[in-house]
């Protein structure tokens, strides 16, 4: 019945497992990693150590770590992305004649989607090294803190910052309710109800995680965590048996750190 | 409650403001003379009333045939039949809202807004003229999810599958949909779809390009109840296959977002989002099933 | 010899269940409706359809007594074989229905649940919630679509039937019609045309049917030769919500429940129900029947509500029409309990709590037994013979009437659950029949001559043409439409009464004659509802015509055909020997009105515009009439003498050498 036009595009044809891939993408793995990703910023609270070693961690993966971030982060979230723009612009909000919590979480779904894409292209070219031709890439892996902290000190910045960071997840949280209900794991009213209850205390708790890294980034004295950086950086090579210490290797270098103890020793 | 200077309601016996006989409603519809045609405003002044809704009042319209201005105009032209709220026939958008006329009552929509009641024809429905639309997407998403029994034929089998009580009143609200539109209306993911007649072109195969277009777009919530109802159905379920093939087609189920302004809309309560829920769990589940089954 | 192909006009139960059977049958069919199929007027049935069931069987029931129930219901005044084939069909359409997945209520076992309704002993009621007829409607409708899928049924949703074409001997081939939205007309050649139109309730202005329901389509086959049946007979339900745009059913079960009806001694008076004392209430019902109070059976209830309006003036707003019935007194908490699901629907279109402000009601128009008079075949066992072709037929050859628009199966007044059944069984019923006609049709419909359908189109066009070109004219349409509701309601629905019933027949003529000079507001030809309109109300009048002349001729009452004049009153005497005396009176006078009235109406549409009505007998040789006495004052004594009398004809038959085959058949077939 429905073939009256063989030649339709790709992506009109595999419409359903497209778009059920879409759901897929956004908790696996683009929002499997925005929990990592801010559960491990939020390891700042702890101290400029406790943030370093986790990114030490992420970068023991060495040479893996450019194809991984390629496969798990960020074509999974251009798909999510580009998938997500063409719904945005097949739908036609009408929150102002239907004022309802449902149809605004809808809106503002959208709304944060977007948002979160901007925010994000624009926070990797901020922090990321891939931003560095482009005068951003200033995270520097070895000196995690103190280089995101010194990033984030205007306050225009850390504003842009908090707005990206609680519409990525807003758009995470309510996303997995909705995700619930495309793949019917919550089907009656009821549960839809508790799974909003859900999904806000995963909001809260990610939200809380997002912001109390920010919080904990600008309240960082640089000069402490960078002293406390350089202190770890030399342990590592000094158990590698390696020389040289502190000039700072912008981004691919880490590339040429052998592995690393699971265990850093803490200040 | 504050209240304009609008002559539409002085204070009722009651407490709240309600408008009394001697009164008038000042009513703004949305007309259009045909389809492709631009539409315009009108106004309308209708003497108030008790107990009056959205027909009544345009029964008076009609009646009367004049503008607010006093000139002589066609009476506005507008779907109803029961009006009781089961037969579907009377969608339009009252004061900026998809529902039936005949359950909008004057009084209760001067309290929204004591200044006009305004109409409006459906806004995703191509209109045939003034409040009149063409919903045959409606039914044409029936057919595309095949929702029927498909039974062997009249002649005389005994009865039907038992059916346990829980399962009768699982069943019975989805049954109660009249497909008025109001869930396609209210749903922003729901787009509207007009196809032109070509010069040249017979009514037929308009007939056939309108149904493939329709095709293309989203089913609809209403439809979805439907294959849900039917799939959950003892006989009805034989073709499940066939109708989860539909769901998953373009234009299936994967087209909601969840706005969920289906149900918050439904005039019956229909609880359109467990249906789609429920539609995507068996999607889920079908989907696996033909991935490894094939 | 091309396929066969058959018009059918509506598309509620019976024109649906006919378009299945027939596409089944492998007959080409055109389904036409002046609205979505899904959207008829069968959607509003609320309470149920009634059939025997494996339960009440045990219990005593066959279809035999629901054959009884059924005439006895409608006071005999319907030919007895084909509503016996109705009953003996009704279990299996039950079952149907069930197979098409119509979501009848359960017991907790799984199986049909059942209630029992008035007019019977046996819950035979099998129900759907609250919506029994927007369910059979959608199941039918879902079948019909399957067949639309496969090319077997086209449908013409939003047209508009016209006029039967009949060739020069009279037989229908075919209609022609207009669609509502390009306004094009259109002769669709037929082998047999069905309709399946449905009541005239608008015939009365408000009612409680659909807008649809005008009766147009019945009145245009009428007026193209066809004859009606006992239009006279309308049912009226005693409770109905009174609305600005239409009458919508209120159940009785709150008269049961305890609630008072009363009307202010001031005629209109304005003050809120409220705050009107104790002693400037008129509680009528409670004055006038002492012994039963507000719980006077249904037809009581009903004259006495419609003439304390009417006749006393005393409705309680001047330009409405109605009582208060008041539940105030009640506790809330009760109310919910008991009536919640109806004040629900009071509610949503009142707009006023009914808990606390007594609702508003009054009788409303709800059902037309009489329609197109149609032909049937009888078969050896007293029902009715499946396949032939007069079954279902009018008095047009190849024309056929299903469903409310036949006067068939209802009689005088009509069992409630039966038109359910009776419009499903109808559709069903007269498909094999319909067929076999256009089987044995020497030279189908298509093959007929251009002219025929050429010259009914422009009779239609020219007659659409005047309509548009009317000029001068200051009538308005929609004023006339109500000024004839307003009549006919108060002359010919509950009490009727002769002196008032011929004025009114002059003043239908004069409002006749006043539609002439309708003119309308909108003459363009798009989707023009407004010609649409006019072209309807004026055929409204020959059907106003036709009920008013047979209710004026029917001196005597019968079902829901009450006249004061003719009324037999009950035993007044209090002695034994006098009240047995009056009892043989009133039997002799029962027998006589038997002889003079047990008949159908017939009425012919005049070449004067004015119905020709004549009488014609009806078979009753299943079931023998016999007086109806409930609630009767000495009815007991009335029904010992009456018993007398048939034992002695009974034996005087078996004596007498001459024993015709018209002899009860013993028990119901199958």
């Amino acid at each position: 019945m429905s073939q009256h036009e063989p030649s339709r595009s790709f992506f009109y044809r595999n419409q359903f497992l497209i778009y059920r891939l879409f759901s897929l993408s956004g908790l696996i793995p683009v929002g499997a990693f925005l929990v990592v990703h801010l559960l491990t910023n939020a390891s700042v609270l702890g101290g400029a150590g406790a943030f370093q070693s986790r990114v030490d961690m992420i970068h023991s993966l060495g040479p893996l770590l450019v194809p991984i971030e390629w496969a798990f982060i960020f074509l999974p979230m251009l798909f999510h992305a580009t998938v997500g723009f063409v719904i945005i612009a097949g739908g036609l909000p009408n929150v102002g004649s239907y004022p309802y919590v449902g149809n605004i979480r809808y809106t503002l779904q959208r709304a944060t989607g977007m948002i979160a894409f901007v925010f994000i292209i624009w926070h990797i070219m901020h922090l990321h090294w891939l931003g560095t031709p482009f005068g951003g890439g200033k995270f520097d892996p070895h000196h995690a803190t103190s280089s995101a902290a010194t990033a984030l000190q205007p306050l225009g910045i850390s504003l842009l910052y908090a707005i990206g960071v609680l519409s990525a997840v807003f758009h995470f949280a309510n996303g997995l309710w909705t995700l619930g209900i495309t793949w019917g794991l919550w089907t009656s009213p009821a549960a839809m109800r508790r799974a909003s209850y859900l999904s806000i205390g995963v909001g809260v708790l990610l939200g809380a995680a997002g912001l109390g890294a920010l919080g904990g980034m600008r309240s960082t004295n640089v000069e402490q965590a960078r002293a406390i950086e350089t202190r770890m950086e030399d342990v590592k090579h000094m158990l590698d048996g390696q020389g040289g210490a502190g000039n700072a290797p912008a981004a691919g270098t880490a590339l040429e750190l052998p592995q690393l103890k699971l265990t850093p020793p803490l200040p | 409650m504050s209240r304009s200077h609008a002559s539409a309601g002085t204070s009722g016996a009651d407490g709240h403001a309600s408008p009394t006989a001697g009164t008038t409603v000042h009513v703004r519809v949305l007309r259009q003379d045909a389809p492709a045609q631009e539409s315009y405003w009108e106004r309308h002044d209708v003497p108030y009333e008790p107990n009056m809704n959205v027909i009544s009042v345009l029964q008076r319209i009609a009646a009367a045939a004049r503008a607010k201005d006093g000139r002589r105009v066609a009476p506005v032209a507008w779907d109803c039949n029961c009006l009781e709220e089961v037969c579907g026939s009377c969608t339009m958008l009252v004061n900026g809202r998809t529902r039936m006329a005949c359950t909008a009552l004057v009084d209760k929509l001067l309290e929204e807004n004591p200044e006009e009641i305004e109409l409006k024809p459906m806004s995703k429905f191509p209109v045939v003229r003034d409040l009149v639309v063409d919903r045959g997407r409606v039914f044409r998403a029936l057919e595309r999810v095949q929702a029927w029994v498909p039974v062997d034929g009249s002649y005389d089998h005994g009865p039907g599958p038992r059916i346990s009580p829980e399962q009768q009143e699982d069943a019975y609200p989805l049954s109660t949909c009249m497909s008025c539109g109001c869930c396609l209306e209210a749903c922003p993911q729901f787009t509207k779809i007009e196809v032109h007649q070509r010069s040249g072109e017979s009514v037929e195969q308009l007939a056939q390009r309108r149904d493939e277009a329709y095709d293309d777009g989203f089913v609809g919530a209403h439809a979805i109840s439907q294959a849900v109802l039917f799939n959950n159905h003892p006989t009805g379920k034989m073709i499940a296959d066939e109708r989860m093939t539909a769901l998953t087609a373009p234009g299936g189920i994967q087209m909601c977002g969840n706005a969920q302004n289906c149900v918050a809309v439904c005039p019956k309560q229909i609880p359109l989002t467990r249906s789609i829920a429920r539609a995507g769990r068996a999607a889920t589940v079908w989907a696996i099933k033909k991935l490894f089954d094939r | 010899m091309a396929q066969p192909r058959v018009l059918v006009i509506g598309g509620g139960l019976a024109g649906l269940s006919a378009t299945m059977r027939l596409a089944e049958l492998g007959v080409e069919v055109d389904l036409m409706s002046l609205v979505p199929v899904k959207r008829s007027h069968s959607v509003c049935a609320q309470g149920g359809i009634n059939s025997v069931n494996s339960l009440t069987r045990q219990q005593g029931d066959t279809e035999w007594k629901h054959l009884d129930d059924t005439v006895y219901g409608g006071d005999f005044l319907q030919h007895q074989p084909p509503v016996k084939e109705m009953t003996d069909w009704g279990p299996r359409i039950i079952d149907l229905m069930d197979r098409l997945g119509v979501p009848f209520n359960r017991t907790p076992e799984g199986f049909r649940d059942q209630r029992r309704f008035g007019g019977t002993l046996y819950k035979r009621t099998a129900f759907a919630g609250a919506t029994t007829g927007q369910q059979l409607l959608y199941a039918l409708d879902e079948q019909v679509r399957r067949f639309e899928v496969e090319g077997k049924v086209k449908k013409w949703e939003f047209w508009d039937f016209l006029q039967p074409v009949l060739d020069s001997s009279g037989r229908c081939r075919g209609a022609v019609c207009q669609d509502l939205v390009t306004m094009q007309f259109r002769a669709f050649p037929a082998d047999a045309v069905i309709l399946a139109t449905g009541g005239c309730g608008l015939v009365y202005g408000r009612s409680t049917m659909s807008m649809v329901c005008t009766g147009s389509a019945v009145s245009r086959a009428y007026q193209s030769g066809a004859a009606y049946g006992n239009g006279e007979f309308i049912q009226v339900h005693p409770t109905a919500i009174p609305g600005a745009d239409k009458l919508r059913l209120m159940s009785e079960s709150a008269r049961g429940e305890g609630g008072r009806v009363w009307v202010p001694r001031a005629p209109h008076d304005p003050r809120d129900p409220r705050e009107i004392p104790e002693a400037e209430r008129y509680y009528f019902l409670e004055d006038r029947y002492p012994k039963y109070g507000n719980l006077v059976p249904r037809d009581i209830a009903t004259r006495e509500i419609f003439d304390i309006c009417t006749t006393d003036g005393l409705s309680v707003e001047k330009d409405r029409l109605c009582v208060y019935l008041d539940l105030t007194h009640i506790p809330r908490e009760t109310l919910d309990r008991k009536l919640g699901g109806i004040l629900e629907i009071y509610e949503k279109f009142q707009g006023v709590d009914p808990r606390s402000v007594p609702m508003k009601i009054f009788p409303a128009v709800h059902y037309s037994m009489g329609g197109l008079w149609v032909d049937y075949q009888r078969s050896a066992s007293g029902g009715m013979e499946e396949g032939a072709p007069k079954n279902q037929q009018t008095s047009l050859p190849g024309l056929y009437a299903i469903g409310e628009c036949d006067y068939q199966y209802h009689g005088a007044n009509r069992l409630g659950a039966n038109s359910l059944l009776s419009c499903i069984f109808s559709g069903l019923f007269c498909a094999p029949g319909v067929m076999a006609a256009s089987g044995s049709l020497r030279t189908l419909a298509a093959e007929e001559s251009k002219g025929l359908f050429d010259a009914a189109l422009r009779r239609q066009e020219e007659r659409h043409e005047a309509l548009l070109a009317r000029r001068g004219g200051n009538e308005n349409p929609y004023t006339i439409h109500n000024e004839l509701g307003d009549l006919m309601t108060r002359v010919a629905t509950v009490v009727r009464r002769n002196e008032q019933l011929a004025s009114a027949y002059d003043d239908v003529c004069q409002l006749e004659e006043r539609w002439q000079r309708c003119s309308l507001s909108d003459t363009g030809n798009w989707t023009n509802q407004n010609v649409v309109f006019t072209k309807s109300v004026g055929d409204m009048f020959p059907l106003a015509k036709l009920i008013l002349k047979g209710a004026l001729l029917r001196d005597e009452c019968r079902g829901a055909h009450y006249k004061p004049s003719a009324a037999m009153p009950g035993i007044a005497a209090t002695e034994p020997s006098a009240q047995r005396l009056e009892a043989e009176e009133w039997c002799d006078r029962f027998e006589a009105n038997t002889r003079r009235w047990l008949k159908s109406t017939i009425a012919r549409h005049g070449a004067d515009g004015h119905p020709q009505i004549t009488y014609e007998d009806i078979d009753t040789s299943l079931i023998p009439p016999r007086p109806r006495l409930y609630g009767l004052v000495g009815g007991d004594v009335i029904e010992e003498v009456w018993k007398e009398r048939q034992r002695k004809a009974t034996a005087a038959q078996a004596e007498s050498p001459r024993a015709t085959d018209s002899a009860l058949p013993v028990g119901a077939a199958s």
